[in-house]
């Protein structure tokens, strides 16, 4: 019995008011279980972006529901008051750029959600270095984001989204940054997080070489979610 | 847990300090201003201090030597002497006067008193070189501001005066320093007219020139005696204008400082407006700088309390330490002004509390934008 981990139901989602109204998402209807890695995969434009921001609370939707495991979080124009928590106690975020708070160390940047949690300061720092050690930055530690790599800043940003123990990871074209090597350690790494731990990923990407690893491929097709075949050769619309 | 706002700070703290200095000598010169209306207040009843009279007798219809010009005839010191309930009294002069170059010229208030007199305007505490006038003739005492020394000779007018005497922190009651000399000297220099206005008195028909004028008597009360009934005596029976001690320094505050300190004192109330709100401002941007990575903050969950707190934090350090900043550039420079800077521990208590709350009150105000901020734009770009 799969657990549902993302439940959203007949989601709608609209920019703007009056002449220049556009409706991004129209009726999205779709389920993420615990323990998959689920790839989203749409031409620019489509609404991947708006669609990660809604289930990670940032975005109000217009209209529809969001559930993250068993919390409703969003029912037709009610939003949970405290969303910074769900954001911190079950979302990892990773976003297309590092987005590393310029004045904290790397290994500052990966504990300052932990540590804000009340997670001991030796605990948060063992887990960070883990991380950081699995990404080959653990060198990094104590220097300043500036002082990274445009790749390197990434897998910090990435070590710092998996620092919580988070239940559902977003990422949005997470590997857009990183060489082929790294982009398939880090696809591989989600798997393996998203199988060992329970965790439902969404993965956002546009590298097709990425998807014989993902579970399943959702698109957006007509601004809904749709399935679409894992053993499709074709090119994706 | 990681303390953001040191952080921050450290981040750029040259900025930081840059931003801390410049604001801490906006501050400082508002100390330094709130010290120069203190120094007035002060310096105005040093020589009323210095001189300790009970009661001031002036020309009638007058309000006395320091509101507006007082002439009595030098006869009437021995009148007042004479009459019941009086312990003293003395005569007294004063005048401005021009002092020659040393570097510059001085402009000074010179006093005249009679050096083997009963009251002394030459407080001895304040002699800080040589001696009090002992001659009759020719001495000159005088502040150490006038930047003269003892055994220096000063030509004034006909004659030339020889310093014997130096004091320190002596000045009118306008805050120029002061020059101290014998009653006879000051007569000659207020009252004495040059030899060529004699001969044009002369040739006018005008003959006789009478110098034993003098600006006020002083008087001091006999114990037992009561100074509004003397000075109620005096002023019937001399038909003259007397007034008490605490009077004259009524009239002293009440119509010389009033308009000077109000101008001043206006002047420094715009001033710590002005300032607090500059430093609104700047506390108010340095808020609106950190939207982005505020909202980054927000986007990985970091709730409001710790932000609220990391820019608190940099608010109360950026104020501590500008007032650091303002408190060592007011005491370095405060001494190098002309006339008395008064630094008191109250004034800058109470500055530090407006400019405590003007940025409290802007920071919440950069906080209010900052948390209604969404999270969302930090994602733009
Ligand atoms: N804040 C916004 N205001 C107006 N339009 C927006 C906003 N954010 C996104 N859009 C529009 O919504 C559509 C989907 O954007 P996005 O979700 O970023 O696409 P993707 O990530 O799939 O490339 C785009 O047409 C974009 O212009
Ligand atoms: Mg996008």
């Amino acid at each position: 019995m799969k657990e549902t981990a993302i439940h959203v139901e007949n989601l709608v989602k609209e920019f703007g008011s009056g002449e220049s109204l556009v409706r991004v998402i129209e009726g999205a209807t779709f389920s993420v279980y615990k323990g998959e890695l689920v790839a989203l995969v749409a031409p620019s434009g489509a609404g991947k972006t708006t669609l990660l921001l809604m289930i990670g609370c940032v975005l109000e939707p217009n209209s529809g529901t969001i559930r993250l495991g068993e919390e409703t979080v969003y029912d037709n124009g009610w939003t949970i008051r405290d969303t910074r928590r769900i954001r911190r106690s079950k979302i990892g975020f990773i976003f297309q750029q590092p987005h590393l708070i310029p004045f904290l160390n790397i290994l500052e940047n990966v504990t300052l959600i932990p540590l804000t949690d009340g997670v001991p300061a030796k605990t948060a720092e063992r887990k960070a270095m883990e991380l950081l050690e699995y990404f080959e930055i653990s060198d990094k530690a104590r220097s300043e984001p500036a002082q990274l790599s445009g790749g390197q800043q990434q897998r910090a940003a990435i070590a710092r989204a998996l620092a919580n123990n988070p239940q559902i990871i977003l990422a949005d074209e997470p590997t857009a940054a990183l060489d082929q090597k790294r982009s398939v350690d880090v696809v591989k790494l989600l798997k393996k997080i998203a199988q060992e731990q329970n965790v439902a990923v969404i993965m956002v990407t546009h590298d097709e070489a990425m998807l014989p690893l993902v579970d399943r491929i959702l698109t957006i097709r007509d601004k809904k979610v749709v399935e679409k075949p894992l053993s499709s050769e074709g090119a994706i619309v | 847990m990681i303390s953001l706002a040191r952080k921050d700070v450290a981040h750029s703290l040259g900025k930081f300090i840059v931003t801390a200095m410049g604001v801490g000598m906006l501050l400082g010169i508002v100390l330094i201003m709130i010290g120069v209306y203190r120094g007035m207040i002060i310096d105005a009843q040093v020589l009323l201090d210095d001189v300790g009279a009970d009661l001031w007798i002036v020309q009638q219809e007058t309000l006395g030597p320091f509101a507006e010009a007082s002439r009595l005839h030098e006869d009437l010191r021995e009148s007042v002497q004479s009459m019941e309930g009086v312990a003293a009294a003395e005569a007294l002069t004063f005048q401005n006067l021009q002092l020659p170059a040393k570097p510059l010229p001085v402009r000074v208030v010179a006093v005249g008193y009679d050096p083997l007199g009963a009251i002394s305007p030459l407080n001895p505490d304040r002699l800080i070189a040589g001696r009090p006038l002992r001659r009759q003739h020719y001495e000159m005492v005088l502040s150490d501001k006038t930047g003269y020394r003892v055994g220096d000779v000063i030509p004034l007018q006909r004659h030339r005066y020889t310093v014997v005497g130096v004091t320190h922190g002596t000045v009118s009651t306008g805050g120029d320093p002061l020059v101290f000399v014998s009653l006879k000297d000051a007569q000659e220099l207020q009252f004495a007219y040059s030899n060529e206005r004699i001969r044009q008195d002369r040739a006018r028909g005008i003959q006789a020139h009478d110098t034993h004028l003098v600006n006020a008597i002083v008087a001091k009360i006999r114990p037992g005696f009561d100074r509004a009934s003397v000075a109620d005596q005096i002023a019937q029976s001399l038909h003259k204008n007397v007034y008490t001690d605490t009077r004259e320094r009524t009239i002293l505050t009440k119509n010389l400082i009033k308009m000077a300190s109000k101008q001043i004192g206006m002047f420094t109330v715009i001033l710590v407006i002005v300032s607090t709100i500059i430093i609104a401002l700047i506390i108010y941007t340095m808020t609106l700088e950190k939207l982005k990575i505020i909202a980054i903050m927000k986007l990985i969950g970091l709730p409001n309390r710790v932000i609220m707190r990391m820019i608190m934090e940099e608010t109360l350090w950026l104020g501590l330490l500008a007032f650091a900043f303002a408190l060592l550039f007011a005491h370095g420079i405060y001494d190098k002004f002309p006339k008395r800077v008064v630094l008191q521990n109250p004034d800058a208590l109470r500055l530090f509390v407006v400019v405590f709350v003007a940025s409290v009150l802007a920071s919440l105000t950069g906080i209010h934008k900052v948390i209604k901020a969404k999270p969302a734009e930090a994602l733009g770009g």
